[in-house]
This record gives C-alpha cells, sequence and structure tokens, in this order.
C-alpha cells in the first residue's frame, strides 16, 4: 500500500496539469463556440499538395485571439 | 421583408428557387434546364457564387437536413460609411498589423453559409481570415487595411447574400464572454475536484482507511483537491447568500452555503483531529452538479439575448451627407448635426428627422406608425428617421438626430418602460425563501435536539440535516425545467430571453395584438381582380406611370414585362382619385366611383354592390373602365396571414382575452378584427407608439397583465411595458430588442405553440418541486431523528437530484409540430371515439 504515498500526489499533480489545460482553453476561447466546429468537419477539401497548404487561409484552424 | 413573392403551395409541381430552395412563383419560372428564381436577390447571390466557382455551396446544403429556407436578400449598396475613420476607431481592433471587426451577417442559417462566409479570403485579397459563429452569425473578419478597404469586405459578403452589420457595443460582448468564460472554469475546477475526490472516497469506502497512515493521507489529499474548489467555484454562491442578507431577504444561496460551509467545516476539523467522518466527496459533487445546472442556464439564454444587441446593428448607420456644392458624401450618422442638409435616395432609409427641402416622393412609416399605407411628402413635410423613402429622391434639412430623433425618443420610453416594470418574483425565489426559512428553523430545532449529546453530535446531525434537505430542486430541477423549455422552444424558432418569462407567460390571461405586419402580411397587394388576364396587363402598365402606391402592389402581381408590351399616353393622375391615359390606343380610366363618373363612365349598379362590397370587407376598391364602359375591379387590401385565423382560435381556445392594438386606421382594423372574429373583443384603430405604450400600461394597472404580439417600431413601447413582449419576425427586427421573446417565423401561431410549452412548463416545474419537497420532508424528519448520519444524507442527496433531473429531461413541453407522437395521439384519439 506505501505505493500510494508516491501515486496519489502524481495524479493530483498530474490532475492539476489538466485543469491549468481546461483553463487555458477556455481562455483562449475553444469552447465560446461550440456549434460551429461540428460543422466544418463537413468542408474537406479536395486533397491539398505540402507546397499549396500555407497559402490556403482561413478554412484551417489558424487564427483564434 | 424578402423581396421575393408569396405566393406558395399553388399547382402540384412546383419549381424550387435554384439558390434557397423556397417554391418559385408561377411568372418567374423559367423552362427546363435553365436555373429558376424566387426573387432578384437569390439570381444575383447565385451569379455571384457560380462566377467564384463555389458550387459546392449548393453541395453542401443539401447535406444539411435541418436548414430553414431563406430567400438571399442582398442590399446590394457601397456600405461607404464602413470605411469613415471613426467607423473603423469604433468597431475594429488592430490585430497584429491587421484590423479585426465582428459582423453580424443576416441570412446565415446552414452549414454551407458557414463554407461560403469562410471562403471569403480566396474571394478578396487582403482578407486574412474569416471565423463564422453559427449560433450566433457573427463572422470575426481578420482584414489588412493597406490591401482591401472595409467596405469591400462588406460589399462581397453583401453580394453573396449575407448583409453585414456592425456591432455597435464591442466592449458589452467582450465582458459577456469574459462572465461566461469563468463560470465554465469554475465549473471545471468543480468537476475536477469532484471526479478525483469521488475516486478517493470510493477506495476509503472500500476499506483503504483501515490503515490509519493511509487514511490520513487520503484525507489530506482529498482536503487539498476540496478547498480550492469550495473557495473558488463556490465563491458564487457565498456572494449570492452575502447579497441576499444584505438585501435582508433568504436567498436560496444561503442554506447552500451554510451546508458547503458546515460540510467543508467539519470535514476539515475532522482531517485535523484524525477522526470523524470526513463529506469531501459530497461536497464537491455537490458545487459541481449545482455550477452545471447554473451555467447551463446561462449558455441557453445567451442565444436570445445576443439577438437584441440587434437592435443597435440594424439601426441605419450611415448618411448622405450633402455640402453646400451639392456634393452628397456617405458619413456615419452620429457625425451629423442639426442644420445640414442630406440626401435621401429612393429605396433608403432616412436616417435623422427633419424636414423635406427639395423633391416629391411617398415614405413609409409603417415601422414608426404601423400604416400600411405610404405617405406623400412634398416640400416643407416632416419626416422620421426609420421611415423608408419608397419613390423619389428627397433633399432633408436636418431638424433631429440620434436619441432626439422621435424614434430615438420612443427608444427612450422604450427603456423606460423596461425599467419601471416590476421585477417578477418568481416561483422557484418564493419557495426558496420559506424553504430557507424552515431549514435553518430545521437545522436550529437539530442542534438542540442533540445539544446533549456533544459539539461533536450536534455538528454532524446539523450537517446531515443541510445535506437531506439541500435545495437541489429548486437548485438544479427549476433551471433544467426551464432550459429543456427553452432548448426546445429555440429549435421551434421560438427565442425566449428570460427564464422568468416562462413562468409569466403560462399565467397571463391577455394577449394584445398588433394588426400590421402580425396579423396580416404588411404590405398592400392585389387581393382580387375581375376581368381577365389581359385587363390586367393593361392596367399594369398604366399604373406603372403612376407613382402611388398601388402600382407597386400591382407590379408584383401582373406578368412580368407588362409596361414595355403596351404603348401608353396620356397619362393624368388625379390625387384621391384616379388614373387616366390611352394604353394601345384604348382609353382607360381607373379609380373610385366618382373620379369613373366624373370621368364620363356610366357606372352600373352590379359594379357598384361588388365595390362597395370589397369596401366592406376592408378592402380598397378600383374600378376599371375600358373605353367608357366598366369592364373590371381590382381590389387591394393587406391579406391576414393564413394561420391568423386559427391562431386566434387557439388562443382564445386557452382561456385567453384578445385585443388589437394597431396604429392603422380604425375602419380597417375593425373589419380585420371582424374577419377573425373578433368584433367583441377590444380592438382600437390609431393608436399612436406612445398610445399603444400607455393602453398596454393601464391595462397592467387595472391587474389586467397582458402579452403583446407586435412586429413594428410602433409596438417596441408596448413590448417593454407588457408583462411580456413577443416581438414577429416579418416586419422590423428592430422591435426585438425590447421584447422578451423573439419568434422566427412569421405570424401568430408560433406565439400560440410558445404559450402551451410554456404552461406545460410550469407544471413541470410543479411536479419537480412536489417531489423534491416531500423527499425533503421526509429526509428532514429522519435528519432530526439522528438516522441519518452525514453520509447517508450525501447518498440520499443524489438520489432525489436523479429523480428530478430525469423528470424534467424526459418532458416534452414542446412538441414538434408534424411529430410523429402527435400522429399517434391523433389516432388513438380518432379509435377512442366510436367505441
Amino acid at each position: 500500500m506505501t505505493v500510494v504515498f508516491v501515486l496519489l500526489p502524481l495524479v493530483v499533480v498530474l490532475a492539476a496539469a489538466f485543469v491549468a489545460m481546461f483553463i487555458w482553453a477556455t481562455r483562449d476561447g475553444q469552447f465560446d463556440d461550440v456549434r460551429t466546429p461540428q460543422l466544418r468537419i463537413l468542408f474537406e477539401e479536395d486533397p491539398v499538395t505540402q507546397a499549396e497548404a500555407p497559402l490556403r487561409g482561413g478554412s484551417g484552424e489558424k487564427e483564434r485571439s | 421583408m424578402g423581396t421575393g413573392l408569396s405566393h406558395r403551395g399553388e399547382g402540384k409541381t412546383q419549381t424550387l428557387c435554384a439558390h434557397c430552395g423556397l417554391p418559385v412563383p408561377g411568372s418567374l419560372v423559367q423552362p427546363e434546364g435553365t436555373p429558376s428564381f424566387c426573387c432578384s436577390g437569390c439570381k444575383t447571390v447565385y451569379g455571384v457564387i457560380r462566377s467564384a466557382g463555389f458550387d459546392r455551396f449548393y453541395d453542401l446544403k443539401a447535406v444539411d437536413d435541418e436548414r430553414v429556407d431563406v430567400p438571399a436578400n442582398p442590399k446590394l449598396v457601397t456600405f461607404a460609411e464602413f470605411d469613415d475613420p471613426d467607423f473603423l476607431e469604433m468597431h475594429t481592433r488592430v490585430v497584429d498589423g491587421a484590423r479585426r471587426i465582428d459582423l453580424y451577417l443576416e441570412g446565415v442559417h446552414c452549414a454551407a453559409c458557414v463554407w461560403l462566409v469562410e471562403k471569403l479570403p480566396e474571394m478578396l485579397d487582403g482578407v486574412v481570415s474569416v471565423r463564422l459563429d453559427f449560433g450566433r452569425a457573427v463572422a470575426t473578419v481578420l482584414y489588412d487595411p493597406n490591401v482591401v478597404a472595409l467596405s469591400k469586405v462588406a460589399r462581397a459578403l453583401d453580394r453573396v447574400g449575407y448583409t453585414p452589420h456592425p456591432f455597435r457595443s464591442s466592449d458589452r460582448r467582450d465582458l459577456a464572454r469574459k462572465q461566461e468564460r469563468k463560470l465554465l472554469i469554475r465549473l471545471g475546477v468543480a468537476g475536477a475536484a469532484a471526479g478525483n475526490v469521488m475516486l478517493i472516497a470510493v477506495a476509503m469506502y472500500a476499506g483503504a482507511d483501515e490503515d490509519p497512515t493511509v487514511a490520513s493521507l487520503f484525507r489530506w489529499v482529498s482536503l487539498l483537491i476540496t478547498l480550492p474548489a469550495v473557495l473558488w467555484s463556490g465563491r458564487t454562491f457565498f456572494s449570492g447568500a452575502w447579497a441576499g442578507l444584505r438585501a435582508k431577504s433568504l436567498h436560496m444561496d444561503l442554506p447552500v452555503s451554510l451546508a458547503l460551509v458546515g460540510a467543508t467545516g467539519s470535514s476539515i476539523a475532522h482531517t485535523v483531529m484524525g477522526q470523524g467522518h470526513v463529506y469531501f466527496d459530497s461536497v464537491a459533487m455537490f458545487l459541481f452538479l449545482l455550477l452545471a445546472a447554473r451555467w447551463a442556464q446561462l449558455r441557453a439564454l445567451r442565444t436570445a439575448s445576443d439577438a437584441s444587441e440587434l437592435l443597435f446593428s440594424l439601426a441605419p448607420s450611415k448618411a448622405r451627407l450633402l455640402s453646400d456644392d451639392g456634393v452628397s458624401r456617405e458619413v456615419p450618422v452620429d457625425s451629423v448635426v442639426v442644420g445640414q442638409r442630406v440626401e435621401v435616395r429612393s429605396g433608403e432609409s432616412v436616417p435623422v428627422d427633419g424636414v423635406v427641402e427639395q423633391g416629391q416622393s411617398r415614405v413609409d412609416n409603417s415601422l414608426l406608425t404601423g400604416e400600411s399605407v405610404p405617405v406623400s411628402v412634398g416640400e416643407g413635410a416632416e419626416v422620421h428617421a426609420g421611415a423608408s423613402n419608397v419613390s423619389a429622391r428627397l433633399i432633408v434639412r436636418v431638424t433631429a438626430t440620434g436619441e432626439n430623433t422621435r424614434v430615438g425618443r420612443l427608444v427612450a420610453a422604450v427603456e423606460e418602460a423596461q425599467r419601471r416594470k416590476a421585477p417578477i418574483v418568481r416561483l422557484a425565489d418564493r419557495v426558496a425563501s420559506v424553504f430557507v426559512f424552515v431549514v435553518l428553523l430545521l437545522s436550529g430545532l437539530t442542534a438542540f435536539v442533540w445539544w446533549g449529546d456533544g459539539s461533536e453530535v450536534v455538528v454532524e446531525r446539523v450537517v446531515a440535516m443541510l445535506v437531506v434537505t439541500c435545495p437541489c430542486a429548486l437548485g438544479m430541477a427549476t433551471p433544467l425545467a426551464l432550459i429543456n423549455a427553452l432548448g426546445s422552444a429555440a429549435r421551434n424558432g421560438i427565442f425566449v430571453k428570460g427564464a422568468d418569462t416562462v413562468e409569466a407567460l403560462a399565467r397571463l390571461r391577455h394577449v394584445v395584438l398588433d394588426k400590421t405586419g402580425t396579423l396580416t402580411q404588411g404590405k398592400v397587394s392585389l387581393t382580387s381582380f375581375e376581368g381577365g388576364d389581359g385587363l390586367l396587363e393593361a392596367v399594369a402598365a398604366l399604373e406603372a406611370q403612376s407613382s402611388h402606391l398601388i402600382a407597386h402592389a400591382l407590379e408584383a402581381s401582373a406578368p412580368a414585362g407588362a409596361a414595355e408590351r403596351h404603348r401608353v399616353e396620356d397619362v393624368e393622375e388625379v390625387a384621391g382619385g384616379g388614373l387616366r391615359g390611352t394604353v394601345d390606343g384604348r382609353r382607360m380610366v381607373l379609380g373610385t366611383v366618382a373620379f369613373l363618373r366624373g370621368s364620363g363612365v356610366e357606372v352600373g349598379p352590379e359594379w357598384l354592390d361588388r365595390s362597395s362590397r370589397a369596401a366592406e370587407r376592408g378592402d380598397t376598391p378600383v374600378l376599371v373602365a375600358a373605353d367608357g364602359a366598366v369592364s373590371g375591379l381590382a381590389t387591394f387590401g393587406d391579406p391576414l396571414r393564413e394561420d391568423s385565423l386559427r391562431a386566434v382560435g387557439a388562443l382564445r381556445r386557452m382561456g385567453m382575452t384578445l385585443g388589437v392594438l394597431s396604429g392603422d386606421h380604425p375602419a380597417v382594423v375593425a373589419r380585420v378584427a371582424e374577419s377573425l372574429g373578433m368584433a367583441k373583443d377590444e380592438v382600437r384603430g390609431g393608436v399612436s407608439p406612445e398610445g399603444k405604450l400607455a393602453a398596454v400600461e393601464q391595462m397592467a394597472a387595472q391587474g389586467r397583465e397582458a402579452a403583446m404580439i407586435g412586429d413594428g417600431v410602433n409596438d417596441a413601447g408596448a413590448l417593454a411595458a407588457a408583462r411580456v413582449g413577443i416581438a414577429v419576425r416579418g416586419g422590423a427586427e428592430i422591435s426585438l430588442a425590447t421584447a422578451d421573446v423573439f419568434l422566427t417565423r412569421p405570424g401568430v401561431m408560433p406565439a400560440v405553440h410558445l404559450v402551451r410549452g410554456c404552461r406545460a412548463t410550469l407544471r413541470l416545474v410543479y411536479r419537480n418541486l412536489g417531489i423534491s419537497l416531500v423527499y425533503n420532508a421526509l429526509g428532514a424528519s429522519l435528519a432530526l431523528a439522528g438516522y441519518i448520519d452525514p453520509l447517508v444524507a450525501a447518498v440520499l442527496m443524489p438520489i432525489s437530484s436523479l429523480t428530478v433531473v430525469l423528470s424534467s429531461a424526459l418532458a416534452r413541453p414542446f412538441p414538434l409540430q408534424e411529430g410523429p407522437s402527435r400522429l399517434v395521439a391523433g389516432v388513438a384519439r380518432e379509435r377512442e371515439v366510436p367505441a
């Protein structure tokens, strides 16, 4: 049972890390709009070559402020 | 207000618009193989989309099965005011050298819209990115001001069918967003704490705490996890309870706070002492569930309150300022001052109050007064902001701008009325204050009963009492029932802005209706024509020379291109009488009976009879004479909406008393009311916007609080003053800001569904309160007797919550109108009858 003395604090730290990630994601605005992303999945483009890809703005997950 | 015609449902095989999918009126149907359109707006947009190579838009549209068909309605204006430095200062932010603006887009309704709008960077150089929030129809555009002007961005959006409007108060939106994020973080922290503490608690219940060192570790770790959640996430409840106490009322947050503080406090004490029970798991779970309910409620209400921001977005934002040398330029309306001259072109709305200095035209005041008929204005006539200029260019000397205009004063009156409106004491709050009092009393009683057994036992019993009587049903079940109702209402196109509206609406017994645009379609059109298609075409050709509004109504109903196919000469118009002229060599006279007689036409008794019958119906009759003999009769009116009669009947069956308040002519209003079987109800015509507000307030003062259903700016005051204001889409979206409810489908029928749903919801709330009160009474008596320790209480508490949550979630307050369940119920009823 002594292993819990190591594991439990570790788990707490891990949980705290996830909470921190959640807080960051929320502040970043990733939960502001939960309706549009489910539609965007429909907009799959024709296969884009690597060279072209950076030129295509707007439809990827670029820019959120 | 679409530019399309609204004939629907004639003919078996209908041609559908190639852009929006709505039926195409017969006169616009193109031969097989050529796309047909319901209106010129859709045609324009279709052309732009095709030429940009975005045909995939139409494939995507087909994917979305929940779509609502909306005809495209591009404004095709320059948006020059978007480039004004003041405008940019107010609405845009500089982000890494580019500028960012939030634009509300009209006409966003399906997945394909998101795709098309986000394709904008490919259409226009200098647009860096566009992200569209589908739920709110708000696009965040990032563009490079050195490459492309904002007006050009706006024009591009407009030409693919999404007319953009700037948000006037981006600061307030930022604030709301920040609040929402904060609550979500609180919820997340509470949820993470609840989940982790629960895992530890399960291990302890399973016997891990037999070893005292391990038990101590588990307790301290639980304490470490729970404490920040209670202190930070739980602050909402502490501040609510404190605010309630300061206002000398027992808020529902008070027992929640007491339970939180008591349970956490005693758990901490037990942890430090190393003996006794700890309840960290129930504390964290309790907190999480309550916050979850709160957050869900906030989210459900947001959609509707966002819609109200539109008032500011849709108000005219620009004016054409005339300089002394007669050159006009577009400026933001805020920069116009009294004494300057502005130009108002045909089809534009008047941006300011003023006096006409030059020009002859007709203006449509229906937004302001509810009159369905545009009035003629000439030099020296007063025009008001918000009216739209129908026929010709006007030069207007400004007498008032902004808040000093008639509309501005009306908006101020609306705000005043909203402030005066007494805050509704919600059922849950009323029950809560009694409930809180009882809980506190019981806790005191428990402490008294167990006083002799030492402080240890007293704390344990009191906490058990607080936890088992936790007002979860009040805290969660009521919001959940409301969210469920609001959510299904929104799916039916009904947006309710406040949860208290549901309760208010379920109790109301009086409904006041607006006429123009609510009961009727809100525009003059040809209601009947006797005399054949050939004659109609000739009449249309002649009327095309006139600027009278009947000409516009005819233009919409007559075969396209009538004016070009006929030779029209010698047109003479007599104000208030009619029109004379020669069409293809035939001498034609149109107008009133007196005018025809005055022009030497014999009007027989048969036509006289028909004409007076039309007038009795509330229509305007226009007799048609060709070559000296009466040969036809056209009638014009503002036709009733198809579902008005049904809706009025349904409201009455629900026990509502009805009334009509309209700005239109009393005689017309009376006839409309009569045709709806409302002759005995309180029907008033010729009421000014201020009069409507006063009438509704007077009703409230007499103890007859009413729901007001209306659409125009002229209803805004009444909508605000009414217990519940219901704005109907189809006329002015401007009134929705003041309304409590916003219907996206035109007509009164959605309001009927709304009232029905609200009543069902209130019954559900009562049921939930009943369940939880019985449950709590049982729990409280057991706790008082000492049969329940805090652990058992913590187990029982979620069971009661689960019961009410299930009861809320399974209810369907707004059944879909054509849903299968309704069909089955109908069949079942039919079977019962013969037996």
